[in-house]
Order: structure tokens, then C-alpha cells, then sequence
């Protein structure tokens, strides 16, 4: 039975849970997170108990706190933007509530709109309630510091900079980079990538890689139409570069006197080992990252419906805090094996995928 | 006395390296650098405390050289020390990028 350990089955009809049923379907963790939260009583209890038996089989962290938040959990999209008033205290005056006018100008707009893709992306795409799948309140805060070149996430909010005018833009410029920001808030609340190593690279690159799909889903691109950059036009016109990063070609993104090369590598014999930028997690994500735009592209047609599903169900159930780039390519493969059957162009997809940026994907039973 | 700044990490990910003497300092931060150099003792500042689930923030390694004697400290946005962070700022803003 495929996904006995991390799956759980419930019968179509009757919605009641019965393995030996003749008409089954498998029910990811998320949703069974998501029955929880809207299904019928008897479905909320199945599927809390189908959670608790996966938790207890992975022997990670109990649910704890889902079954007292099990009838407070909000469905509904909460967005809340501050102003740090270029001060570097958290999180800054409140501006702009969900409902609330339009005020605050563009950068307030932008962090509020993009935010409001992302939730929604997650929504449609992974039936995902928010960050940590039960409602939570996305917060933001614009104008963080003095001419500020960064957008970060905090581990409970988002915080972007203006940029100082003369290498970086206003970091809410960009709609993949409010998705990515918001990604690191959904990695911590599922496979908790560790930030150092390859793990960290991993959390780094499942960010770019679902920024990168909220993009392509706000704009209805095919894998074939959309370009694959990471934070296109946060750069001034003083700096030669188009982007922080290129999924498509990692290392091609910029190249300029005051800010140098694109270091990021497409493959494992350019793996960068370093100390800095923890480990290289922003430097060697562009190997996963490339990984990724192969398969989306040989796959076709819309990014998030086959590839994004593969690597947001290896992200939620199959990673952990210390994965490496074997491991993420393993899942992805066993994950497609499961999802669309063993052998298959979207499994065969996955394995050229890994192997052409130098990773051999090891058999799975 | 030569003081050298990286800091890397960050959304861009990018490395970038100030240097700067400290005859170039105003009063206190030179007195900062100082004192860093001289108190030993000082404990480390621990790298790896973030957030849980933090990402895309700064991180800093910081190189104060007076004559023999050298101090090292990493540390990142989250527990730089205010005085630390004061020279910081300071060098990033007004030395040249290496």
C-alpha cells in the first residue's frame, strides 16, 4: 500500500475511515489538517486521529495544541502591515488592518496585496490554511531600518527595508519575495529546516521555489512563460543584474563592480563550502532550485499542479529539521512514485532532474 | 588598529566586507573597538542564536587587529551587542566596500 506510513485512507462514500473499504483515496497530512478544521465531526475526529498516528509513526512532536485550537481555528485571511518609521523596533505602528482602506502609500499596499497571493496560493493550490494551517495572522512591517537592504522573517512576522537607493528597491517590490519571506513561515511550521548547511540551502530554495509559484499562480503563467527570478527589480538602475537569484540558471542573476558575481551554483561539483551566509544557504539553494524549474518545465503546463505538489507534500511530510539534498531528492521521487505511479514520466522527470544538477536519486522500496 | 566587518546572509545572500582603521572612528566607537580588543574575557557571542524558524537575516564577522593582539567575534542580527552594533553601522556606512 503506497504511503502506509505517512498516509492515511478514508472511504469515499461514506467518509467514514475503513482501510478494507473497496473505494479508497489517499489523504495527505495536510488534509487531514484540513478535515480538522472543516470537516463533520466524525471526520475531524478521524482525521485528528490519522494525525496523531502519523506524529507518533515519524516520532516527531505531538500535535500539541491542535485538538484545544480545533474549534478556534480562523479560516478566514488576516493581514495586519506596520511602519517601523526607519526604526529598527518591532513591530512598528499599525497602518493598514484586513478590510481596512487603502493607506500608506505603495509600499503598505504591496506588502498587504502580495501577502494576500500567498495566503490565497496556499489556499487554493494546497488547501492550507495560512502559515501554520490554522488561520495564523500574517503580519508585516515596511520601512524596517535606514535605508535597510533586506526583507527577513523573524520566525513570527515579515519585515522589509526600503533599500538604500543605491543598490536595492523597496524589498516589497517583489511578489515572489513576500512569498518567499512567507515560505520560511510554513518550512518552520512543517519540516523546520534547520538555517545552516544544506538544510538551510533546502529552506532557502523550498522559499524560492513556492515565491516563485505564487508569481506564476497571481499571474496564470505555464512553467514555459514564466522567468524563474527571484526578486526581479529590486535592484536599481545602478546595479547590473535582473535578479537575486535564477532558478533557471543559478549564477547568472547579476554581475556587477560594486556587488560582484552571482555565486550560486546549478550543480553539486560547484557546491560552495563555507562559513559565511550560514553555510552557503542562500549559495548552494541553487542547486535544489534548478532541480525544481527542470522538472517543472519537463512536466509543462502549470508549475504548481505537479511539481509544486510534489515538493510541498516532501516539505510537509516527508522532510525534517536535518535533511540534506540526498534526502530532499529521494523524497521527491518516492513522493511522484506514490502520487502518479512508479515509473512514470513524472518520477523518470524527477530522477533526470536531480541527476543533471549531479544528485542520483537512491532507490526506495 | 584595523577593523574588519563581513556580513553576510541576508535575503541576497551576499558577502560583503568593509574595512576601516580606527584612527577614521569617532571617540566612543574607537573606545568601543578598544575595549573589545582588550577585554578578553569577553564571552563569545553565541552564532547560532536566532529565532526559531528565522530566516534571511544578517549575519556578522567581526575582526578588530591592534598590533599582536586580534579579536574575533561572530554573531547576527539578533545578539549583536548594542555598542557592537553602533560600530558596525558605522564602518558599513562610511568605508569603502571591499
Amino acid at each position: 500500500m503506497p504511503f502506509k506510513k505517512n498516509h492515511n485512507i478514508i472511504n469515499k462514500n461514506s467518509h467514514s475511515l475503513n482501510p478494507c473499504d473497496r473505494i479508497c483515496f489517499i489523504i495527505p497530512e495536510y488534509m487531514n489538517k484540513n478535515i480538522v478544521e472543516k470537516g463533520t465531526k466524525i471526520q475531524k475526529e478521524q482525521a485528528w486521529k490519522n494525525l496523531i498516528m502519523t506524529e507518533q509513526l515519524r516520532g516527531r512532536r505531538l500535535v500539541t495544541g491542535l485538538m484545544s485550537s480545533m474549534f478556534s481555528v480562523s479560516n478566514k485571511l488576516h493581514r495586519t502591515i506596520y511602519d517601523a518609521e526607519n526604526t529598527e523596533n518591532l513591530p512598528g505602528t499599525l497602518v493598514r488592518q484586513e478590510g481596512g482602506k487603502e493607506k500608506g502609500g505603495k509600499t503598505v499596499s504591496e506588502a498587504y496585496d502580495y501577502s494576500g497571493s500567498t495566503y490565497n496560493f496556499y489556499k487554493d493550490v494546497f488547501e492550507r490554511n495560512s502559515i501554520d494551517t490554522r488561520g495564523m495572522k500574517l503580519d508585516s512591517t515596511v520601512h524596517y531600518g535606514e535605508d535597510y537592504n533586506n526583507a527577513f522573517w523573524n520566525g513570527t512576522q515579515m519585515v522589509y527595508g526600503d533599500g538604500d537607493g543605491e543598490i536595492f528597491q523597496r524589498f516589497t517590490k517583489s511578489i515572489d519575495v513576500i512569498g518567499h519571506e512567507l515560505t520560511h513561515g510554513v518550512t518552520q511550521y512543517e519540516a523546520a529546516l534547520e538555517y545552516e548547511g544544506q538544510a538551510g540551502a533546502l529552506n532557502e530554495s523550498f522559499s524560492d521555489v513556492f515565491g516563485s509559484l505564487v508569481k506564476q499562480y497571481t499571474l496564470k503563467q505555464k512553467a514555459d512563460k514564466a522567468d524563474w527570478l527571484i526578486g526581479v527589480g529590486l535592484f536599481t538602475n545602478k546595479i547590473k543584474g535582473i535578479a537575486l537569484r535564477s532558478m533557471k540558471e543559478p549564477g547568472s542573476a547579476y554581475n556587477d563592480p560594486t556587488i560582484g558575481k552571482d555565486p550560486q551554483p546549478g550543480h553539486m561539483k560547484n557546491y560552495v563550502d563555507t562559513t559565511s551566509d550560514n553555510g552557503g544557504v542562500h549559495i548552494n539553494s541553487g542547486i535544489p532550485n534548478r532541480a525544481f524549474y527542470l522538472v517543472a518545465i519537463d512536466l509543462g503546463g502549470y508549475a504548481w499542479q505537479k511539481a509544486g505538489k510534489i515538493w510541498y507534500i516532501a516539505l510537509t511530510e516527508r522532510l525534517r529539521e536535518r535533511s540534506n539534498f540526498q534526502k530532499a531528492a529521494n523524497s521527491t521521487y518516492e513522493v511522484a512514485g506514490t502520487l502518479y505511479g512508479k515509473n512514470n514520466q513524472e518520477q523518470n522527470s524527477i530522477k533526470r532532474a536531480w541527476d543533471e544538477v549531479g544528485i542520483k536519486i537512491k532507490a526506495m522500496k | 588598529m584595523k577593523i574588519r566587518i563581513e556580513r553576510s546572509g541576508g535575503l541576497a545572500g551576499m558577502s560583503i566586507t568593509n574595512e576601516m582603521d580606527a584612527k577614521d572612528l569617532p571617540s566612543t566607537l574607537l573606545l568601543t573597538a578598544k575595549k573589545i580588543v582588550e577585554d578578553q574575557k569577553l564571552t563569545p557571542l553565541p552564532v547560532k542564536s536566532i529565532p526559531r524558524g528565522a530566516a534571511d537575516h544578517f549575519t556578522y564577522k567581526i575582526s578588530i587587529q591592534d598590533g599582536v593582539n586580534q579579536r574575533v567575534i561572530e554573531c547576527n542580527q539578533y545578539n549583536i551587542e548594542d555598542d557592537l552594533k553602533s560600530l558596525v553601522k558605522y564602518i558599513e556606512r562610511n568605508s569603502k566596500r571591499n
